[in-house]
């Protein structure tokens, strides 16, 4: 008996004396003048912690270039890693948002947390600049005013190159992607204009999410007679798929194109000469010949060990670019949310990607261009190689009312 | 046992009270460490009291919080948020239980594992259950006329839910029922040829340990708003053991110091050091290794040594005067 | 133009095939501890990707695929042995769960360490340059690696027969997975031949790990996607049973393959329904002894 009462004291003590040390944490908000304090939540372990290094390494990069320094307050980073998980993501975000009380959020990478994080977002009145993730419906029936992004929707890689391959490649295609919401959202993108060019889908397979053995499927696009596959695949499963294309000899007889994330530089090197004359669309390749990406590319490489930049960091770029001129333009008042916000909106520069400019309707970015691009061997390696591009992309905003 | 009420009282009140000495943040913790709690404690009415190891408990925290999210997306009260999933986990617990309990022992294990598996299949695929990103924007119900969107209302709830679980499970325990359960825990041929059913015992208690996870799986959704189908990944299982164990098997009380241990480790060590994995995977180790009492195991230890020193010392010292 | 559909099935069975042989290997290892020491050694997915990461690493500084086949292997067993020398055998006189308890922690620590060590980002793994292109056999397209693992596979499953059913060390296997207390008996050590087993066990998951790299690549997480596949291939075949292994991993193998060629949307449903059927109506599997 008296034991027993030992044990619930302890407990209920350390509980206490927990309570009190973490109570710490409950800071409070900081005055004016204080440091702007910009939240990220990123993967930072695991498979996509590239994608979350490389827009952190960006941002840092444009953030040093104006000294750390904006509107005479300094700029603070905090960093958190969100695992891919959504539990996590969430759990990160509150924290930010609550504990840390940043001003403004940026990321993820993982559409699950973006949509698992929207509603504490807007209820929250927390602006939130999207550094990746490509969930449609952001730009559509969930967006809001407070959030705006600064990389693509999952529709836009994809439109654009449904009469593109309907004209240059073949009209009888094969598609695939892994069998979630943004791969259904990808490809759903591609046939709605992929058909009314005149095109015909031969055959269509989502194997599930995290699949490695991509035999049987390979297996069915020989079979089917197609004589292009376009597909969406990234990560782990965009490695596997490559190779696997390469390994069962496809790609001589039928061409490999898709969405750009099938071969960005996350991937490349793991693919390697598996990936040659793959055809994908993307906003943004390193070899793009405007002075600003010139720029990008080398102070990147110069900072980074000679890394070089990959989509996914031109988006942290853009990202902090637009933190930047707001801040600016608002004079560093960031209590002023609404004076933030419609700043934000019309915020317009010369990015690595292109013109860079929000679309009011949907505060998603409007692509400057969606490049087509080719794995070719170039000086330093496997690269994306422009061959085409078409103009002005803006996600079509569908069920999105704003200002909401 | 006046002590032991007192005691429990406390720490309720404690837990209740914690909004107020700390910020969002860690009330959030200990909040997923109450829920996370409750599971742990369902799962260990089943292993540590009965005996019966799960690897497919997930299934019904799973399933609660899949019932919950959908019911609250149509009308948020307790209906929805808490009897349906409840009900419906009890319900599955039932036909899973009656096809598992006729296997015991690693079969037992294969098959609990293969029955959380299949609701992992199903939910990652099916898109109207929005397959691998699940569902979102749950709102939270209205009880009782409160609307438990508010912060300080929601905590209240946890708490008293979780203090009406421990009540519960403990009065189930300490009960004629769960005297039988520990007997066929110890030795369950005895129990047959006493002329207990103990099929039904072991049913019952399955069902029971079902319906209190699918209630953890509801709070779950209601916390977050949100469920994905990782919550019927057998590693979700897994995880919940790894509470019991760690905590104390057979005590309820260590499956939410367990829970704890688990969160903090997640969460807080995983802000300082991305090796949270490595430590806690040595940790769980050690624990299996060399204090397979978990922590209450260990407490209980200490205190019994502790108590013991005034006699070990008398003895101590007679037996040096005897050398003299 | 599409293909004949014989040689579509003809194609699909390869592929069904190249899969079953990983799975093979797998579930040999997995098998012949759990007969022999009693314990479901969750950790078993860590050793195939404890093979796959020693494969890369061993090619990466020799450069020989070949090399890497064979020393991955006896590295990884190694540290089967060691793991089971020291955190296993302490646990013999303790339920069986604690055992199964203490793997699932080894999941984590390894996973870890090899996040550490290797980073998170999949890591890819060169195929042999004697088999990287592809083949075609009546019709079928395959990649030439794949038709390599066939033929390694079966290969590998004819010498375990062979030590198994013909030698003396087979016996004492074959003993000790029938009656361990009863081969103790017998003067033979036990102990030690428990951790021999243990070991040659993960060495084979290490085994397949290295030949699936050049397939699937090397990432942490490989580990326990696996497992569940490699738990059902065993309770389907019947645990403890070399000659059930493999009839599961074929099994499981064709119909994981054709279920996700022709019936996608149910294929991961489909082997778990064959599962849960087995354990239910037949728990001993195709070939495993009669529960008593």
């Amino acid at each position: 008996m008296r034991a027993l009462t030992r044990r619930q004291f302890l407990a209920g003590t350390s509980l206490a004396a927990t309570s009190v040390a973490v109570g710490g944490w409950a800071r409070p908000g900081h005055a004016q003048g204080g440091p702007v304090k910009i939240g990220l939540v990123l993967p930072y372990t695991g498979v996509y912690a590239v994608l979350g290094e490389s827009i952190t390494q960006a941002m840092e990069l444009v953030f040093a270039r104006e000294n750390w320094t904006v509107a005479g307050r300094k700029i603070e980073m905090i960093k958190e890693d969100d695992e891919m998980k959504p539990p996590v993501g969430i759990r990160k975000t509150e924290k930010l948002i609550d504990s840390d009380k940043v001003d403004i959020l940026t990321g993820p990478v993982h559409s699950g947390i973006l949509m698992g994080m929207r509603d504490k977002v807007h209820s929250s009145k927390t602006i939130l600049i999207v550094s990746n993730a490509g969930a449609d419906a952001i730009s559509r029936d969930r967006c809001s005013k407070w959030i705006f992004r600064a990389s693509f929707s999952n529709w836009q890689p994809n439109a654009p190159m449904g009469p593109w391959v309907a004209k240059n490649v073949a009209k009888e295609v094969f598609i695939a992607a892994p069998n979630y919401q943004a791969g259904k959202d990808q490809l759903g993108a591609f046939k709605e204009t992929f058909v009314p060019a005149g095109g015909k889908i031969i055959g269509e397979d989502y194997p599930k999410l995290g699949e490695t053995d991509y035999a049987p499927y390979l297996t069915k696009i020989r079979q089917s007679g197609a004589k292009a596959v376009y597909a969406f695949f990234s990560g782990t499963d965009a490695v596997n798929f490559v190779k696997q294309y390469d390994q069962f000899g496809l790609k001589q007889h039928v061409r490999l194109t898709g969405a750009g994330f099938l071969v960005e530089p996350d991937v490349l090197p793991a693919q390697g000469n598996a990936a040659l004359g793959v055809v994908s669309g993307h906003f943004y390749t390193p070899l793009l010949d405007n002075a600003v990406n010139q720029r990008f590319v080398k102070e990147f490489k110069e900072k980074f060990g000679g890394k070089m930049p990959d989509g996914f960091a031109c988006q942290g770029y853009d990202t902090a670019e637009t933190i930047v001129r707001a801040l600016k333009a608002v004079n560093g008042n960031t209590q002023d949310k609404d004076k933030l916000v419609a700043v934000i909106e019309k915020t317009e520069f010369e990015s690595p990607r292109g013109h860079f400019r929000f679309d009011p309707k949907t505060h998603n970015v409007i692509q400057p261009f969606i490049y087509v691009r080719e794995v070719k061997e170039v000086a330093g390696g496997l690269n994306n190689v422009v061959i085409d591009k078409i103009a002005s992309v803006a996600d079509p905003g569908t069920g999105c009312t704003l200002p909401a | 046992m006046t002590a032991r009420v007192v005691a429990f009282a406390v720490v309720i009140v404690a837990l209740a009270l914690f909004p107020s000495v700390a910020g969002n943040y860690p009330v959030k913790l200990l909040q997923e460490i109450l829920i996370w709690g409750v599971f742990a404690m369902s799962l260990d009415l089943l292993m540590g009291f009965t005996g019966m190891v799960s690897f497919g408990h997930s299934a019904f925290f799973g399933l609660g919080g899949y019932v919950a999210a959908l019911a609250l997306l149509q009308s948020p009260g307790a209906l929805a948020g808490l009897v349906l999933p409840a009900a419906a986990a009890a319900l599955v617990a039932l036909v899973v239980g009656f096809l598992s309990i006729r296997v015991s022992g690693v079969y037992f294990i294969m098959l609990t594992l293969a029955f959380s598996q299949m609701f992992f299949a199903v939910t990652f695929q099916v898109q109207r259950l929005g397959a691998e990103d699940g569902i979102v924007g749950v709102p939270r119900p209205r009880i009782l006329g409160v609307d438990l969107a508010g912060a300080t209302a929601f905590h209240l709830y946890l708490v008293a839910l979780l203090a009406l679980l421990a009540i519960l499970l403990w009065r189930i325990v300490q009960s004629p029922f769960g005297h039988v359960l520990r007997g066929i825990h110890e030795n369950e041929a005895r129990m047959e040829a006493v002329g207990y059913p103990v099929r039904r015992y072991k049913l019952l208690a399955f069902v029971i340990a079902g319906s209190v996870a699918g209630i953890a799986g509801a709070l779950y959704t209601q916390l977050n708003g949100y469920i994905s189908p990782d919550a019927f990944f057998w590693t979700t299982s897994g995880e919940a053991l790894l509470m019991v164990i760690i905590g104390g098997t057979g005590t309820l009380a260590g499956a939410v110091l367990g829970a704890a241990a688990f969160i903090l480790l997640q969460s807080l060590v995983s802000t300082y050091t991305e090796r949270w994995m490595l430590i806690l995977g040595v940790t769980f180790i050690v624990f299996v290794l060399f204090a397979p009492g978990g922590i209450v195991g260990t407490m209980r230890g200490a205190a019994r040594t502790a108590r013991a020193w005034p006699r070990r010392a008398g003895a101590a010292r007679r037996a040096l005067r005897r050398q003299a | 133009m599409p293909v004949p559909i014989l040689a579509d099935v003809f194609a699909q069975t390869l592929n069904g095939l190249s899969y079953g042989v990983l799975l093979f290997l797998l579930s040999v290892g997995l098998t012949l501890i759990f007969g022999m020491l009693d314990v479901v050694n969750l950790a078993h997915g860590s050793f195939y990707m404890l093979g796959a990461y020693a494969g890369l690493a061993l090619i990466a500084a020799t450069g020989n695929f070949w090399l890497a086949l064979i020393a991955a292997p006896i590295v990884v067993g190694g540290l089967g042995m060691l793991v089971e020398r020291t955190c296993l055998r302490p646990l013999y006189r303790r339920p069986p769960l604690d055992q199964i308890l203490l793997t699932f922690g080894f999941i984590y620590l390894f996973e870890d360490v090899v996040k550490w060590i290797w980073g998170g980002r999949i890591r890819s793994i060169p195929s042999p340059a004697l088999f990287s292109g592809s083949v075609t056999l009546f019709g079928a397209t395959i990649p030439s690696y794949r038709v390599f693992v066939i033929v390694f596979g079966l290969t590998v499953a004819a010498a375990l027969w062979a030590l198994i059913e013909r030698t003396r060390l087979g016996s004492i296997i074959r003993a000790g997975v029938f009656d361990a207390e009863m081969t103790a008996g017998l003067g033979i050590n036990v102990h030690r031949v428990f951790t021999g087993v243990f070991g040659f066990g993960a060495a084979l998951a290490a085994l397949s790990g290295v030949i699936a790299g050049p397939i699937q690549s090397a990432y942490p997480a490989m580990g326990t996607e696996i497992l569940v596949r490699t738990l059902i291939v065993v309770v389907v075949g019947g645990l403890g049973s070399l000659k059930g292994s493999l009839a599961g991993s074929l099994i499981i193998g064709q119909a994981e393959t054709f279920g996700k060629a022709w019936l996608p949307d149910t294929a991961m449903l489909i082997i778990y329904v064959v599962m849960a059927l087995v354990v239910l109506l037949r728990p001993q599997g195709l070939f495993g002894r009669p529960l008593k």
